[in-house]
């Protein structure tokens, strides 16, 4: 009796040993050479398009394998963070732009990239800046950007003799006179809230406000966030919201992709990353900048989104450096583009040719205007909530323009 | 008779070999980490090398800042008025249907059984889903004006004003069949002598039910009183599938779960940096709530064991 239960101990002992050992297994590779490196990232959708990137890699690098592993994106900053914290972080990872990726960079988790080469000569210092300390040391290698624009039916439009507005009134006309016919102008819902702040409202605001250079003057306190630009952008929120399908209210982000893909709506306005989305759709689609009001200049919100770097406590930092060295040459950066999925783009300064019909559309709208990244990611990341809430709530009625834009300037720093 | 049972077991300490397992579960993966968070809530920092020791810094914090103040006030009434709902219709019509479904006269009982606890064992993420699609306008609107029900024709889940109603509701059109089916298991072992003598005195329905069954019921009234508010407390899930981790519209939907979700766990989007003391902090208070709320009906219910 007493050895079988001696003997019971010892084999859930033995077990309790053995599975720690079961899992750190996995992460060891069995080969001799190979290296194997984990990359995470939050874009889920890619894993075929990162795959075939990672497979050309694997020519230049034959015996490094990197294996793509994202997360769902709303949990992507959580989970690495928990990964990092319990020293299961991947090698290779995305990195979100300014603050979130400071962060973890300060928390010593994110690689310092300065010395990578190629890094500091082939970007622009603009381009370089969303993934750059206070202090001038590079976190991470910039990947690709995106950008905001309308999606618009084409053969709605065609069908119902409207050309592409180029100022916010020809736009409105544009809205009342297709849901006089009963269309539904606009899918954009507030649901999901992210959306309309960050394709709609922010994709807006270079037309009311202006690019980069005048938002540093709302985030140096020269300008108010309650001035007569911000106001007018927040009065054409609450212009826009009778055009959103009814109930937008309840419309999630992907109520309103499916919307515009049924054909039920006309336009959705929205990020450049939705257009794979549509790459199968059964009519015309197109994009056209969001109109500024006349007598302001339309700008586009193109953001910096992705960047790419490594884990302090990578077991092979070698093989990390050079696939991201790799993405800093001219080659790399070609065949990354290549296989991005369509509506990021290119951030280095070779000249690259894309491939994809609508990318080139979006890529177009940037000529001749002024860009800037998401108005608030920079530098004013908490008002990221409250400006959040005071357009939903200008679109619902509860707030004027003007109340609204006092909410958000009240909580400025 | 203790006496008795001695003499069974061989050797005195021989017991401990069969608790163990449970026991070392149990602390590994309950009591250690509710201990932990505790301690988690009297420090600041996210990893181990930053983290620091600030005493009740962060539970000040959580009722002195205007936003978290604020927050924490608007989660703490949701939860009560979710956890009211619930004891409202959900457990009110549990004991209904369980009279109902005990009842000698009723015909068809199983298929009723399976119908009202056939939602139980879909996962919430699935339901939540579908409410979503079901209470969307977008969706769902032709087919309720078609039938004459254009009234019902609203964004339930997108007006601040009946988004958390609607979300409880769901939660409760969910989860009636487990004390339904508690309720039932609970009358079916009612003396049988009881009922009859009661209908012999010509007690009605209602007598019978007030003075004979509930009394008999009651200590699993209270259980079902303390799951609910337990339940209730730690929601979470059925806010994240029918609205988000915010609590959208306008925080309306935003309990205790949501937000301790989006402090401890996720961070704010989009820049989703935890500030697992201030979440540890949330989940303290959560627990002393739990206690003092759960110690009172257990004495008020459970004296007959």
């Amino acid at each position: 009796m007493k050895k079988s239960s001696r003997f019971l101990i010892a084999s859930f002992v033995l077990t309790l040993l053995i599975i720690p050992c079961l899992v750190a297994q996995g992460t060891q590779e069995q080969g001799s050479q190979k290296v194997v490196l984990t990359m995470g990232s939050w874009r889920t959708d890619d894993v075929e398009q990162m795959g075939r990137l990672l497979t050309e890699y694997k020519k230049i690098a034959p015996n490094v394998e990197i294996q793509f592993q994202p997360t769902n994106p709303p949990d992507y900053n959580a989970t690495l963070r928990l990964q990092l914290d319990s020293k299961t972080g991947p090698d290779l990872m995305y990195a979100r732009s300014y603050a979130a990726g400071q962060e973890l960079f300060n928390a010593g988790y994110f690689a310092d990239c300065t010395d990578i080469p190629g890094l500091m000569q082939n970007f622009t210092s603009s381009n370089l800046a969303p993934w750059r300390m206070p202090n001038g040391k590079m976190f991470a290698v910039p990947f690709a950007a995106v950008s905001h624009a309308v999606y618009y039916n084409k053969d709605i439009f065609k069908a119902n003799g409207l050309a592409v507005p180029t100022t916010w009134e020809e736009f409105l006309a544009i809205c009342d006179k297709l849901q006089k016919k009963g269309i539904t102008p606009l899918a954009n819902g507030v649901a999901d809230e992210w959306d309309i702040l960050e394709c709609f409202f922010l994709g807006m605001l270079p037309d009311y406000v202006g690019g980069a250079s005048e938002r540093v003057k709302y985030e140096s306190g020269e300008k108010k966030l309650n001035d007569s630009s911000f106001v007018a952008a927040y009065q054409a929120m609450a212009d826009v919201a009778k055009y959103c399908p009814k109930g937008y209210e309840s419309v999630t982000y992907n109520d309103s992709q499916v919307l515009f893909n049924t054909q039920k709506a006309a336009m959705f306005i929205d990020g450049s990353w939705t257009a794979g989305v549509y790459a199968d759709a059964t009519f015309n689609w197109g994009v056209f900048a969001i109109p500024a009001p006349k007598g302001r200049k339309t700008a586009i919100c193109f953001h910096p989104d992705m960047a790419i770097t490594m884990n302090t406590t990578t077991k092979h930092p070698a093989e990390a450096k050079a696939f991201l060295a790799w993405l800093c040459t001219k080659e790399g950066a070609t065949t990354a583009s290549k296989n991005l999925p369509s509506g990021y783009f290119p951030m280095i300064n070779f000249e690259i040719k894309l491939d994809d019909v609508h990318a080139n559309e979006f890529l177009a709208l940037n000529s001749g205007k002024e860009t800037d990244a998401r108005f608030v990611w920079p530098a004013l990341m908490d008002l990221y909530s409250p400006m959040n809430q005071a357009v939903i709530k200008v679109m619902k009625g509860q707030l004027t323009a003007q109340q609204a834009a006092d909410s958000v300037a009240a909580l400025k720093k | 008779m203790s006496k008795k049972k001695n003499s069974i077991i061989p050797h005195g300490n021989y017991w401990i070999i069969y608790v163990l397992p449970a026991l070392l579960f149990y602390v590994v993966f309950m009591a250690w980490p509710l201990l932990d968070s505790l301690r988690l809530s009297l420090f600041t920092g996210n990893n181990i090398a930053t983290r620091k020791f600030i005493g009740f810094g962060n539970f000040v914090r959580l009722f002195t800042e205007e936003t978290s103040r604020a927050r924490y006030w608007g989660a703490f009434v949701h939860t009560w008025y979710f956890f009211f709902i619930h004891m409202l219709v959900q457990n009110c019509l549990g004991i209904l249907f369980a009279v109902i479904l005990t009842n000698a006269t009723m015909k068809g009982r199983q298929f009723y059984q399976t119908v009202i606890f056939i939602p139980t064992t879909f996962a919430v993420l699935v339901t939540g889903y579908l409410w979503k699609l079901l209470l969307n306008p977008v969706w769902c609107g032709d087919v309720l004006s078609k039938m004459h029900l254009s009234f019902l024709v609203r964004p339930w889940l997108g007006e601040s004003t009946t988004a958390l109603t609607s979300v409880a509701l769901i939660s409760c059109w969910q989860w009636m069949g487990i004390p339904t089916m508690m309720f039932v298991a609970a009358l079916r072992n009612i003396p049988e002598d009881c009922i009859e003598a009661a209908d012999i005195e010509g007690a009605n329905a209602w007598q019978l039910f007030a003075h004979v069954k509930l009394p008999m019921i009651l200590p699993v009234v209270g259980m079902i009183a303390i799951l609910t508010f337990v339940n209730n407390f730690n929601a979470f899930d059925v806010v994240f599938a029918t609205e988000n981790v915010n609590g959208a519209p306008s925080y309306s939907t935003d309990l205790i779960g949501t937000l301790f979700y989006r402090v401890g766990i996720a961070g704010q989007h989009p820049i989703g940096i935890p500030d697992t003391g201030m979440g540890a902090a949330i989940a303290t208070i959560t627990f002393i709530v739990l206690l003092l709320g759960v110690l009172p009906v257990l004495k008020a219910t459970q004296r007959e064991q």
